[in-house]
């Protein structure tokens, strides 16, 4: 069923809100993203702006109450999301689709060992099919593949007993065990120091490129998203403001809230002399503009943007929600810094 | 030797465990500041780098060695000296939350300092207070807030206002930053760079695992491993050309922001040795990817010197220029 022309996910015209004491609360407003089998796409933005409510609310992990889905669609090769049963969901997540959090100690049981943990994850995606020799064969076969020094041995320690790198893989070899189509890491690595943080994006990248997963990486670092994806697409306040080749960003920032994230960064193999930071805060979403949502903030905001924005095409595959990519003359400022 | 405002020399911090045995969390380290220096001190996560600051506040006794903060006797310090210590130098953690008191507005949070050890009272110490906050970029209207109705920035910029209000001239910043967004970062960077124009005296150890933040704001780092310094130098000098091989490891395992310059990677294998039990010899020679048998097994090395300022904790420090890119 699967071909090249059909997505392996595809979110289209996505909005959510939370109905809360103090009124309805915009989070997610028209989103659109389409991954292809085997891509690896980032998702960036400052903290609240939606990336974590966005990729579990289109796979049934938000609660409704208090959110609400308000329009559009969510489909996984070609098959609709949306509306299905809580138990259809569970199926969808436990084999098509799989996650993995930022903190791997609060997704494994600390009174069992890595090994029974494993057999029991890989027996339940199965659907009990497994038999437990048959599960442990596997489990051991994906700590191998996540690189895991001494799988045996390890099979028979507690969590406490591993490193936070190590406690890591064992979560994505329990995610990739299962096959999935697609795996969403949020904020896999944050909880590690740099040497063991590049281990696992290496291991990430790898998974990409060998074995041909698709997947969706959020961070807030755009360091991180480099290391591993080929495309990046930057949120703010629950909005996609810009979606570009990973090179685009870096080369040709357009939009000027993914410039002003750009500008923020110190390098650590150039000297930088004065950091830029974005002055001001998101907007209340409780009340949010009806134009461009970065507009309080931006140095570059004019009539045009108080209206509604769609996106642009600024180049291949690089699209951009901001009102500068419309005139000659506002192009040329959309490039000033 | 007078004339560092902070020197730390042959400084050891071991925690006793079970059985007997103790933690080595800081072993020999030796260092100092310059007056006006920014030093960065980085290194694998459990290397030692908060007991160090820690130590230098006094918040950690010391096993053994000296610490002198602008040549006052840290260690030997009394009850006069403490108070003169908590003056002089002060401590930023990375959680501005848990840092603040919830029931304390920040205009209270940042008089009691000045309270405690100063004689200023009434409006002079009302002023005193609103100018620092101002000077932190945070306008009169948030004087009367409490800690809950300000963002994660907002409150470590109050941390930062508390402790030099009492114009410190050494402040220690254990990864003031790591719990922020990038944006925000940037803004709390952008403060800390400023002081070094206007306080010259100040004098800054900043730990962090961010090495493009401490390339952003240290004249110096020092690289811990296992609870020594490893290497020590100018920031560009060491980030540009890294002697030790654990330094060579951590900068080429950096994200960098960017799509194209991505350093060639030069992996760690072998476990990770626990500080309660240092292997003989070279503390990395487990994971070292040049080490020697019958060298680095048996012979601890010692420092050695390189050229403008540089130092590296390896038997081959003069030899490894280039030797790992191969
Ligand atoms: N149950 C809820 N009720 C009301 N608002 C909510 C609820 N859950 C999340 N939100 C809001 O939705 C917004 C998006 O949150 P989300 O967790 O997706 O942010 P994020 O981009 O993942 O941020 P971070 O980088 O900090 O993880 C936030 O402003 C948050 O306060
Ligand atoms: N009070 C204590 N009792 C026993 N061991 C301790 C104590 N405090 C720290 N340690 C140990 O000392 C070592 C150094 O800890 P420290 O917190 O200084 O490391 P760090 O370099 O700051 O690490 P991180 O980057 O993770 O913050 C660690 O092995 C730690 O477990
Ligand atoms: S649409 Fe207008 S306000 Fe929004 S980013 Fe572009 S120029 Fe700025
Ligand atoms: S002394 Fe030997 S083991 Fe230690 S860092 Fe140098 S080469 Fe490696
Ligand atoms: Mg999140
Ligand atoms: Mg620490």
């Amino acid at each position: 069923m699967t071909d090249s022309s059909t997505p392996t996910l595809e979110i289209r015209d996505f909005s959510l809100v939370f109905d809360t004491f103090d009124g309805t609360y915009h989070a997610i407003d028209k989103v659109n993203l389409t991954l292809r089998p085997g891509e690896a796409m980032g998702l960036v933005g400052e903290t609240g702006c939606g990336k974590s409510v966005l990729t579990r609310a289109a796979f049934g992990l938000v609660p409704t109450p208090p959110a609400r889905i308000t329009s559009g669609s969510v489909t996984l090769e070609g098959r609709e999301l949306l509306g299905l049963s809580d138990r259809a969901l569970r199926g969808v997540r436990g084999k098509d689709v799989a996650m993995i959090f930022q903190d791997p100690m609060t997704y494994l049981n600390p009174v069992f060992r890595i090994g029974t943990q494993l057999v029991d994850a890989i027996r339940a995606q199965s659907g009990g099919k497994a038999s437990k020799a048959e599960a442990r064969a596997l489990a051991l076969e994906m700590l191998d593949k996540v690189h895991l020094p001494n799988p045996e041995r390890q099979f028979r320690s507690y969590p406490h007993e591993l490193s936070g790198g190590m406690r890591q893989r064992v979560l994505i070899a329990m995610a990739l065990a299962a096959k999935p189509k697609l795996l969403i890491a949020d904020e896999p690595t944050t909880a590690l120091d740099v040497t063991i943080q590049a281990q696992i994006l290496d291991l990430m990248a790898e998974l990409v490129e060998d074995m041909g997963l698709t997947m969706i990486m959020i961070s807030h670092d755009l360091g991180v998203v480099a290391q591993v994806c080929s495309r990046v697409a930057v949120m703010y306040a629950g909005k996609i403001v810009e979606d570009a080749p990973i090179r685009q960003i870096f080369d040709a920032p357009s939009h000027p809230y993914t410039q002003g994230l750009l500008a923020a960064l110190p390098h650590p193999f150039k000297p930088v002399d004065k950091l830029a930071s974005i002055p001001g805060s998101l907007p209340d979403l409780l009340n949010p503009p009806e134009g461009c949502r970065f507009a309080a903030r931006c140095a570059k905001a004019h009539a045009a943007c108080a209206a509604p924005v769609d996106f642009r095409t600024v180049g291949p595959g690089h699209e951009v929600a901001c009102t500068l990519y419309d005139l000659a003359e506002t192009k040329e400022l959309a490039h000033e810094h | 030797m007078s004339t560092d405002m902070l020197s730390i020399r042959n400084l050891d911090v071991h925690f006793p465990i079970s059985n007997g045995q103790v933690v080595r969390a800081v072993d020999g380290v030796t260092l100092s500041l310059k007056p006006g220096e920014t030093v960065g001190l980085v290194g694998e996560s459990g290397s030692g780098k908060t007991t160090v600051g820690k130590t230098v506040l006094r918040l950690v006794e010391a096993t053994a060695g000296e610490i002198d903060i602008d040549g006052l006797d840290v260690r030997a310090a009394g009850q006069k000296g403490l108070k003169a210590l908590r003056r002089k130098a002060q401590i930023i953690f990375q959680d501005p939350h848990s840092s603040l008191n919830p029931r304390m507005t920040i205009r209270r949070a940042v008089a009691e300092g000045l309270i405690l050890n100063t004689s200023l009272r009434g409006n002079a110490l009302r002023e005193k207070v609103a100018e620092m906050l101002i000077a932190m970029g945070l306008p009169p209207q948030f004087h009367d807030r409490f800690p809950h109705e300000l963002s994660g920035g907002q409150k470590q910029r109050v941390c930062i206002a508390r402790a030099l209000v009492l114009e410190p001239d050494l402040l220690v910043l254990d990864e003031p930053t790591s719990a922020l967004d990038v944006s925000v970062q940037a803004q709390i960077l952008g403060v800390l760079k400023d002081l070094r124009l206007s306080r010259p005296r100040l004098t800054q150890l900043f730990i962090s695992h961010n090495l493009a933040v401490i390339r952003f704001l240290c004249d110096r780092v020092a690289v811990m491993y296992l609870g020594k310094i490893v290497e020590e130098g100018p920031v560009a000098e060491v980030f540009g050309d890294p002697r030790h091989p654990y330094t060579r490891a951590l900068l080429s395992a950096v994200p960098v922001p960017s799509a194209v310059e991505r350093p060639e990677r030069l992996r760690l294998t072998g476990d990770i040795p626990s500080p309660a039990n240092v292997p003989k010899g070279c503390a990395f020679h487990t994971r070292c990817p040049i080490a020697k048998v019958g060298v680095c097994d048996t012979r601890a090395p010692e420092p050695v010197p390189l050229s403008s300022g540089r130092q590296a904790l390896c038997h081959f420090a003069d030899q490894t220029k280039g030797a790992l890119s191969a």
